[in-house]
């Protein structure tokens, strides 16, 4: 957490807030899932590695409404500053998926940031640009038995 | 504690006024959930009213039992006749329009007693809290706008002029407060059941909450604010732990005009000098100086001097395919390891090496067979 603040750490925060808070979503379904709302939560599991606000360092990814891959990121050197404590980088529909990879891997990994998030981060760009992607109309069902007889004859 | 961390001041704009404020001591209190969720729910039952049914329900009628003898249980009965009630049983928990059981009194316990010492407790606690970022988010409360936590807003903003709500609104929305109070109006919803009809119709989120210092800042700002939906005000004199932890969560979003922010030292004072205006109170102490308990054990001053772990970490291979230890050899020296020396010296193959066994002599033979 913050250096200067030493009542507080990234562990009690989550203590405080594992058994609820506003992300938190929990069903009986599946035997009592427990889910986050959370935008800086890769996989939308509710556990403190993935949990965005609780952990200093973390990764978001999020599709936006004009199509594009949002990637957040948090700083770890002002935590007291909500305003200026993200930072976002969006690629538009027409970047190359795997350049989105490369740059959500490095953004992740390198430099000691979370390499542990790694695999989700990329994991999640790609579930986005498969969703994004524009449905394909079914072929049209061809025809059989007694229909398809029918339909020869009359090209004939 | 090297330097003490400070808090800059912002504007109505909500730019940097470039004046700051050092950060006062109630914020380095600990921030126990436990005891702010104990302190709030007694202090929840504090303004209780109380309720009871009726002395007399279900107790006015005259019915006695009918004894034995007419194949009926004996549970008072209505006396008389030419109506459906007589005969019908009455007084007991189980019959209809009979008593409840357990009529509720008056004379319940309703209020809580709270130690003040744990009242002051939870309240400093509940104040810590509010000035951690990652605590607002859990709370709910839409603050990736404001520049900074806790937001402190200059005190000359406020003032007898400042009674407008239009204007209460705007500084809200320019210090990055605006997502929260739209959060707030689009959360109104109807209450379920009865409280519809008992004056609590509508339920909706908690906003900010704006913090004053009335003898500086005067008391117009509250009228400025009261109509804010989900904006609360309170006097740093009176904080209240119903608001700074509604609900017994912790984390209210909580904006300050300085000279309030200012003030907070005055009231709560730090862990060594007492408060100025609460009587024989210290602030409570943390019991580690260093809550990143993490970072603690991964420093290298800890790591220096802790002895090396006794035997490695193993895992246990579960489902691997099974060798053959007499053909691979890897597998053999896994499970014996004297086999390792029993190659190299050959001992396998010594009695081969030595040849054939020389034949017994001859005597040998005789001396077997002697009679």
């Amino acid at each position: 957490m913050a250096a200067e603040r030493t009542n507080v750490s990234n562990d009690l925060i989550w203590m405080i807030t594992r058994n609820q808070n506003a992300y938190l979503v929990r069903r009986n379904a599946g035997g009592g899932s427990q889910f986050s709302r959370d935008p800086l939560n890769l996989v939308n599991k509710h556990s403190f590695k993935y949990a965005g606000y609780a952990n200093t360092k973390a990764v978001g990814v999020q599709a936006t409404e004009n199509g594009d891959v949002a990637v957040t990121t948090k700083k770890p050197s002002n935590p007291q500053q909500p305003g200026k404590n993200q930072v976002t980088v969006t690629y538009g529909p027409k970047t190359a998926t795997r350049k989105i990879y490369k740059g959500v891997a490095d953004k992740t990994a390198q430099n000691g940031y979370r390499a542990d998030l790694r695999e989700e981060a990329v994991a999640r760009v790609s579930a986005i640009r498969r969703s994004q992607q524009p449905k394909k109309d079914a072929p049209a069902s061809k025809a059989r038995g007694v229909k398809a007889h029918q339909a020869a004859e009359k090209d004939e | 504690m090297a330097s003490r961390p400070t808090v800059s001041i912002a504007t109505a704009e909500g730019k940097p006024s470039g004046a700051s404020q050092p950060l006062p001591a109630v914020f380095g209190a600990p921030i126990r959930s436990d005891i702010v969720q104990q302190v709030h729910a007694g202090m929840a039952k504090n303004k209780r009213q109380p309720y009871a049914v009726s002395e007399k329900a279900g107790e006015q009628t005259s019915a006695e039992s009918w004894g034995t003898g007419r194949a009926v249980a004996r549970i008072p009965r209505v006396s008389g006749g030419g109506t459906h009630r007589a005969g019908q049983a009455a007084f007991g928990n189980m019959c209809r329009s009979g008593r409840m059981f357990a009529p509720t009194k008056v004379w319940r316990k309703w209020h809580q007693k709270i130690n003040l010492n744990q009242k002051r407790f939870a309240t400093a606690s509940a104040l810590a809290a509010s000035s951690v970022p990652a605590l607002l988010f859990a709370r709910g409360h839409r603050v990736a706008k404001v520049p900074e936590v806790p937001l402190v807003i200059e005190s000359k903003t406020f003032g007898s002029t400042f009674t407008k709500t239009k204007a209460a609104i705007a500084l809200l929305q320019a210090v990055g407060a605006g997502e929260d109070l739209v959060k707030v109006q689009k959360s109104k919803k109807l209450r379920a059941g009865k409280g519809k009809l008992r004056n609590r119709r509508f339920r909706q989120r908690r906003g900010p909450l704006v913090v004053y210092n009335p003898e500086t800042d005067g008391k117009d700002l509250v009228k400025a604010f009261r109509n804010v939906p989900g904006v609360e005000t309170s006097s740093v004199f009176s904080l209240n732990l119903l608001q700074l932890a509604p609900g017994g969560h912790l984390g209210r979003f909580v904006v300050w005009t300085s000279s309030a922010f200012e003030a907070l030292d005055q009231v709560y004072g730090t862990t060594t000098t007492p408060s100025a205006l609460k009587k024989d109170f210290l602030l409570p102490s943390n019991s580690v100086s260093n809550a990143d308990i993490t970072r603690l054990i991964n420093s290298s001053e800890i790591q220096s001097v802790l002895r090396a772990p006794k035997g490695e970490a193993k895992t246990k291979r579960v489902n691997v395919q099974k060798k053959n230890p007499l053909r691979n050899k890897q597998v053999m020296l896994r499970l014996n390891p004297y086999a390792a020396a029993y190659s190299k010296q050959k001992l396998g193959q010594q009695k081969v090496e030595a040849g054939k066994p020389t034949r017994a002599a001859a005597t040998f033979e005789q001396v077997l067979k002697e009679e």
